[in-house]
Parts: C-alpha cells; structure tokens; sequence
C-alpha cells in the first residue's frame, strides 16, 4: 500500500506521464482489494505448490499397494497420530483405498492432473476458439457467419454431453478427454473475442493504423488483438473451474483418466459404492475437487472485477 | 336428339351386361356344416440325425428326439450320458410350446421379449432400463406363487441394492458388497444368506493371439499372479483360492495336480525364456457387472494390473466393457489381452465346468488343446465318479500344464431379504425360484439383482442375470429342487434310462398349459428340442444364434461348416 500513498504524493503531472503503468498498478490494486480473490489466489498457490512438490509432500507412491508392505486394512479409515490414532500403526491421514493405497498420496498427486487438465484444455480452447473469433469479427461477412454458425451448432449441445459423445468415438483416456472438453469450450472463447475484436476495430487507433497503409494480419495481430484479450483472460480463469469439472465427471464416469490414475473424477467413481461404509473414500477426493474449482472461481470472479473498466469507473 | 337416343341405348347395354356379370359372380359359400371334430389323432414329430454327421469335437448326443404318443417322448443318444437327467433339469432347455415357436420365427423380436412357457408367472410388461413385472400364472399346474406380482430390478452398485434392501423398497437383492455383509446382519430388520461357492473366476488368455500364443508365457502368468492375495483381501467370507478350475465339492473336480504356487522369480525367468525378459503391453478387459464369483470387479481388475507390472513387468491398460459385448467378444475368442470371467454352476456335475470351457467347439481361450478335450469326452460318458477320475486327473493336469486361463477363485457370494420374507434362500446355482417365497403377506415381491436381463429367450443366453429372470417363467422337463442341485420332475413325471444309459423314456405331466393357454404335449418338447439343436430348421432363431448351451453340452445338428 505504500507505493499508493506514495503516488498520490506525486505532482499530478508527473502521474498524467506514468499514465499506461498505472492502469495495470490500477489492476493489481484492485485485485487484491477484493478479498475473495485474495482467498482464491492463496488457495490456488497452495495447490500449485502441492502439485509441484507432490514427490516430497506425498508419503508413498500413488499406485503403491501397500499390501505385504505394512500392516493396514483395506478401506481403512484415516489414522492420525496426532489425534489419538496408536502410534504403532502407520499413519495415514486421508486413510486407505480400495486396493490398499494410500489415499493422501493418491489426492495429493491428483493435484497435478487437475491443474494440468485445467491449463491445457483452456489454453487450447483459448487458442483455437480465440483465433476463430478474431478471424470472424475482424473478417466479417461470410466467413464471420461461416465460422460463428459453426460456434452456434456446437453450444447447442449440452457441453458434457458433446464431451462424451467425442470421448466414446475416440476411445476413453486422459488425453482423449482433454481434447474432448477443450473442443467443447471452443466456442465460449471465440464468442468473446469475436466481440471484443468486433468493439476494438472501431478504435481510433485501428482507423489511424489502416489510414498508414498497414497490412491486415498486422493490425489484427499487432494492434486489436493485444487490446482484446482481458476479457478472454477472464472467461479462461472461470472456464479453467468448469474444465476441471467437466474432466472430473468423465472420469467419474470411467471415460477419462483411467487406473490406476490418481485422478480425483476417477477415485470418486471407482469407490462410489462406499459412500456409506467407508465414506473417507469419496469426501476427500471431493473436497478436493470442490477446493479447486472455488479457487478458480474467486480468482476468476476477482479478476473479472478488476479487469473490467466498467466496473473500475463506478468504483472509483 | 339420334346422338342422345344413342345413349341411352348405349347406356342400357352397359346396365344389362353388368346385371349378368353380378349373377355370373359365384355365391357366397354357405355357412360350414357343424361336423363333430374328429378324434383327437396324435401325430408325433420326431428329430432324427446320423450320429456320424455330427462335427468333429462336437458333443454329439442325439440320435433322435421322438414323440412315441401325445405324452411320451423318447430320446436316444449317441452313447451314454449319466449326467442326462442333470443336463435336461438345466433351464436354457426350458419347454416352449410348438405353436408359438412357429409363429416367432420370423419374429426374433418378440421371441426374445415376450417368452411364452409354462412357469408359475407370466411376463406383465418390461420396461427397458428399469424394471420387468410379472404377474402370476392363474392356470399354473404346481403350486401356485405366494405373491401375485413379481417384479425384478437391477442396479449394478451393491450400495445402491442395499440401500433399496434397507428403505424397504425391495424385498430381496443379490450380492450385497463384502463390506455390507455385517451391516445386514446387524439390522434386525433384514436377514443375510450366504450362497455356497459353486463358482470360478479366471483370468483368460486367447491363445491365437501373441504374445500368448507361447505356452511358457501363459505360464508365466500362472505363477506370477499372488491369487492368495487376490482372495484375501476382495472376497468375503467363504471363499477360497481356486486349486481347480472346478470346485472340489463337486465329484472329480479336484482330480489332478493343484495349482501352482506363487512364484514370480520363477515367472519372471519363465517370460525371459519365452523372449519378454521386458514384459509386454496389453489390456485387461473386463465387464462391470457383479457376479458371485467376483464381488468387485473393478477393484479386482487393479488389483491384477498391478501385481502383473510389479511380478512381471506386464504393463495392461484396463479396458470395461458393455456386459453383452464383452460376452460375444469373449466367448468367440475375439479379445486380445487378459479377460476377466467366470462361471457359476447350472448343475452340478463336472462336466459343466470343464466340458463347457475347455470342449474342442469353444474358442474362447483361442485354439481348443486336445490334451484337455479328449480325455474330456471320454471321462463324461462313463457314470462312476470313480471309474472316471483317471481322465480328469489327465484332463486337470493337462489344464495345469497348458495354462488357457489361470483359475483364480470359488467367490462366496450372498442373498439378502427383509426379515419378514419366508422360504428366502440362496440357491448355489444361482437360480433363486420367487414363487416359493412369502414376503411378508404382501402380494408384490420386488426383487434386485446386479444387471438388466440380456433377453428373455434363454435358450439362446448364457448370462446368469437373464437366465433367472427366464426360470420364473420357463420350466424344463427336470428341475432342481427349491435351493438345491438335486433334480426333481418338472414338466415330465419320470424320465426313465435304459440299462446303458442311452435311451431316455420321458413320461410327461398331464393337464399343463402354456401362458397363451394352449395344452402342453410331446410334440412342444420335439420342437423345442429341434428349436435349439437344428441349425437347418426354420425354428431355429435366437438372440446371438451361438446356441451355446444346446451346442456344448448335447452338440448342434446340421451345424455349418465354418
């Protein structure tokens, strides 16, 4: 906060000159003045760092059965030493899978497939979807109708649905499920950007750009481009939670990540017959899924808030 | 005006001639004399073939099927079968009458939906995906069921069908998960029955595929797989490690070598002997259905792709199947990698474990080896469980030696009722019969069990779920008794052999009626039989038209050559 204080001390001409840093200052400011973001970021770095460090975090292999290794139970319940567990027994937090796994190490890897399924599967929706947007809100006329019908046919399905229609033709799989969902979210990023384009081509700058003789790719790329992706930067984030999700449930439906996978979709769906008889089993797997797609949530929504100028101008 | 006169005339000759043309039309026919129908003259069908004509490796038993007068029918077989009677009593061999055999023909679709027999209940209505209703049979020759409804329901999660148990919406499921078995005897309001291990469950290879063409890596698979642990740690109580491929309390099912023991240094040199000092990549296809001889088969499936990377450095990608795909796909041999099934007892004799597996017409484990068939054959004709060991010692040991599959477990499995439920049991063939049990008073029996049946003509099935929902309806000649494996008479009195156990003389029950209200005689039993045996005849259509019942254990007539 003291860099604030410290601009407002600044004689206002010199702030009018460091106008353009200021609006990204402006951004970061309002950012992490809202606190749900804050909460989402945190939440987000800590799961990155679990992701990251998940070898030395995690106390034993993720697809390790435990059988003939050490003394425990299948499906047993969460043993904690802290809590009064006996310490001869071996620890297990989160307790003991289905095939005598360790649940801990199985969700704490499973961190790393949720957040590379979210990353890639946005990112390459945003690429192509983005691209195809722009294409058709800077081109216009029939290739924009071409392209966006094309868009229209493909929200007219119901995302999940779409998703395992593409997953049953090419085969259940991790990477068959990705690509499935990100063609699914292809259209959203396109629809964005084509409207963000189709606002940003009636810019000054654009017309001052065209006047100066230069070439379309070159203010499509160099000019427009750069100035309408917040909005897409946005959407991502919130559609990182619904990636996430959409993976979780077709792997829960035993058409995504396939085992021995620590997946957290797969883990619900491989023991949801034990809801009731050992329930640690489904919760934490859960919990898991629903810490992260809160966190890209807030972080998604905060980002929203503070990238978006309207909002910024009634605020201030 | 002559142009009208013309006409007219022209017009009056068209009236006349059509006038004779009406009286030259013949009369209608008079009404039909009532004549008094002639006596009832009973013209017996019969199935004949030449015993020479059947394939080679075929079981080859009939020789002829003949109605001799309205109720009775003698079968003659090609040589003796002591395990006849056993065989007859198995319900794939269920009575249809003649008539509507003829007229489904051409109709596969209402055959496999709409059966027609001669059971204590009637199919009501099935509708796909939820539920089949059958309503008891007012004309039913037996005792009548104790409920009037009857309606079966499926959920493929053991939760999910205790859960329905507990609420009190169903009166009976079939296999509660290991874990539940406590939960439901410690409610007071259920009770829990437990099913003898009359059962195998194997991990299959198909020999015509590489790398398991090569005996020495099937072995290797034999004694690399822990099935001890398998056992230990999946199944509930009541189950053991199998030793055979059949279970030991079945006469001659325990001839021969045990198994082999665990030992994956052994196995890891015998897969660098074969050339795979490495391992290999393959799949391990399985069907997500709970059967009792594996209780959870997802978890099972894991299980053994994990100690096959660990003991062996097999890496095999985990691939479920839909339950009547991987069915066909399995049984015709079509699937390249392990596969995960078994097989529950239709009656208990050793021939249905190892004649129906390991017969020299199945390909399910690839190419038939004649190691294990031939002393097969010889072994079921002889009626002595003694005089026939030796060639069972000859044919488990040539399973042993061989390896088509590693036999991995006898699964205990269970029932369970709501207290109030009477005659409730758990049959060890699986064939849990409503009709003798009393819920409670109420008249609709609901009953769960693990998968929606495949189809409703089970002549043509081999799926246990849709071969019990067929025995509510259907009966054969034989049967076996309520809960039991002895056989009982059902549509026949007596079925009588003559000294060497070739010919059967069946006297059949009088005064039965089929559910569309046509007479029972021994007419219905030849066209069933010529139904399910001859694969010329008109009749014979089915649901996957592999007949394998009728083909394995009596042996298909006029079978095309592949």
């Amino acid at each position: 906060m003291s860099a604030v204080r410290t601009q407002e001390a600044l004689p206002a001409t010199w702030v009018e000159e460091r106008a353009p840093r200021s609006t990204r200052r402006q951004f970061v400011e309002g950012l992490f003045r809202k606190r749900s973001a804050v909460v989402g970021m945190v939440m987000l770095g800590s799961l990155i760092f679990l992701a990251i460090f998940a070898d030395v975090i995690a106390p034993y292999d993720p697809i390790q059965v435990l059988i003939g290794i050490e003394e425990v139970a299948r499906r047993a319940p969460p043993c904690i030493h802290l809590l009064g567990c006996p310490a001869d027994q071996p620890q297990h937090i989160f307790g003991i899978d289905g095939n005598v796994r360790d649940l801990f190490s199985r969700v704490v890897y499973g961190s790393r497939f949720s957040l590379f399924i979210g990353f890639s599967t946005v990112g390459f929706a945003i690429i192509i979807g983005g691209l195809l947007g722009a294409v058709a809100g800077f081109a216009g006329g029939r290739s924009d109708n071409l392209i966006m019908r094309v868009m229209d046919v493909l929200l007219a399905f119901p995302a999940l649905l779409l998703a395992i229609a593409i997953v049953a033709v090419l085969g259940p799989g991790l990477i068959n499920a990705l690509l499935a969902i990100g063609i699914v979210s292809i259209p959203v990023y396109a629809r964005v950007m084509r409207a963000s384009v189709l606002s940003a081509k009636e810019m000054d700058y654009v017309q001052a750009a065209t006047a100066v003789g230069a070439s379309p790719t070159r203010i499509l790329f160099v000019h427009i481009l750069p100035n309408s992706v917040t909005p897409i930067i946005v959407q991502g984030t919130l559609g990182i939670a619904t990636a996430i999700l959409e993976a979780a449930a077709l792997s829960f439906l035993g058409l995504g990540a396939q085992p021995p996978t620590p997946e957290w979709g797969s883990m619900l769906g491989t023991e949801r017959n034990q809801v009731f008889t050992a329930p640690h089993l489904v919760f934490f797997p859960g919990l898991a899924i629903m810490l992260t797609v809160l966190a890209f949530n807030l972080l998604g929504d905060g980002l929203r808030d503070a990238l978006d100028p309207r909002l910024r101008i009634v605020r201030t | 005006m002559s142009q009208l006169r013309s006409r007219i005339f022209l017009l009056g000759i068209l009236v006349v001639l059509a006038v004779i043309l009406g009286a030259c039309t013949p009369a209608p026919p008079p009404p039909p004399v009532p004549t008094t129908p002639p006596p009832p003259t009973f013209e017996g069908l019969s199935l004949t073939t030449d015993c020479a004509a059947y394939p080679e490796g075929s079981a080859a038993t009939f020789q002829s099927i003949e109605a001799v007068d309205q109720f009775t029918v003698v079968f003659t077989l090609c040589r003796s079968d002591p395990a006849f009677l056993s065989k007859m009593a198995f319900s794939v061999f269920s009575i249809y009458p003649q008539e509507w055999l003829e007229a489904t023909a051409a109709n596969p679709a209402e055959r496999l939906e709409s059966p027609v027999g001669t059971g204590p209940y009637t199919l009501d209505a099935w509708n796909r995906g939820e539920s089949i209703t059958f309503t008891s049979f007012a004309d039913y020759w037996g005792t009548p069921p104790n409920a009037d409804t009857l309606i079966f329901r499926w959920s493929t999660e053991s939760a999910a069908r205790v859960l329905e148990l507990q609420a009190g919406t169903v009166d009976g499921i079939d296999n509660p998960g290991p874990d539940d078995f406590a939960v439901i005897e410690g409610d007071p309001n259920l009770q829990l029955i437990e099913r003898p291990a009359l059962n195998v469950f194997y991990l299959a290879m198909t020999n015509t595929f590489p790398p398991f063409d090569n005996v020495l890596v099937r072995q290797a698979v034999a004694l690399g797989i822990d099935r001890q642990r398998i056992v230990d740690i999946f199944y509930p109580r009541g189950s053991e490690a199998a030793s055979h491929f059949t279970p030991c309390s079945i006469a001659n099912g325990c001839a021969g070598d045990s198994w082999y023991d665990f030992d994956p240094e052994a196995a890891r040199a015998l897969l660098a002997e074969a050339g795979f000092p490495d391992g290999f990549a393959t799949s391990i296809f399985y069907r997500d259905v709970v059967r009792g001889y594996l209780p959870e088969v997802a978890r099972v499936a894991e299980e053994i792709q994990a100690q096959l990377l660990a003991n062996l450095n097999i890496d095999a990608e985990i691939v479920p199947m839909e339950s009547g795909a991987f069915i066909a796909e399995s049984t015709a041999g079509n699937l390249n990698g392990f596969y995960m099934l078994g097989w529950g007892a239709d009656y208990p004799h050793v021939t249905n474990f190892l004649d129906f597996h390991f017969g020299a017409a199945n390909p399910q484990f690839g190419t038939p080896h004649p190691e294990i068939f031939e002393a097969l054959v010889q072994g079921a004709q002889i009626a002595d469980p003694a005089e026939a060991e030796p060639f069972y010692v000859q044919a488990n040991n040539a399973i042993r030696e061989l390896v088509p599959m590693v036999p991995v477990a006898h699964g205990g499995s269970a029932t369970a009722f709501r207290a109030d439920v009477t005659g409730a049991h758990a049959a060890p063939l699986s064939n849990e019969y409503f009709a003798a049990m009393d819920p409670g008073g109420r008249d609709t029996f609901v009953w769960m069990q693990n998968a929606e049946p495949i189809s409703l003509f089970c002549a043509d099935e081999t799926d246990g779920e849709s071969l019990r929902a067929c025995e509510q309806m259907m009966e054969p000649l034989y049967t076996y008794e309520v809960g039991g494996v002895e056989n009982v008479p059902a549509l026949a009195t007596s079925c009588d052999p003559n000294e060497d156990l070739s010919v059967w003389t069946c006297t059949l029950r009088q005064g039965v009626k089929f559910h569309d209200g046509s007479d029972f005689d021994a007419n219905d039993v030849v066209a069933t039989f010529t139904m399910g045996l001859d694969a010329a005849s008109a009749l014979h259509v089915g649901n996957t038209n592999a007949w394998e019942y009728y083909d394995y254990l009596w042996g298909l007539i006029n079978k095309p050559a592949e």
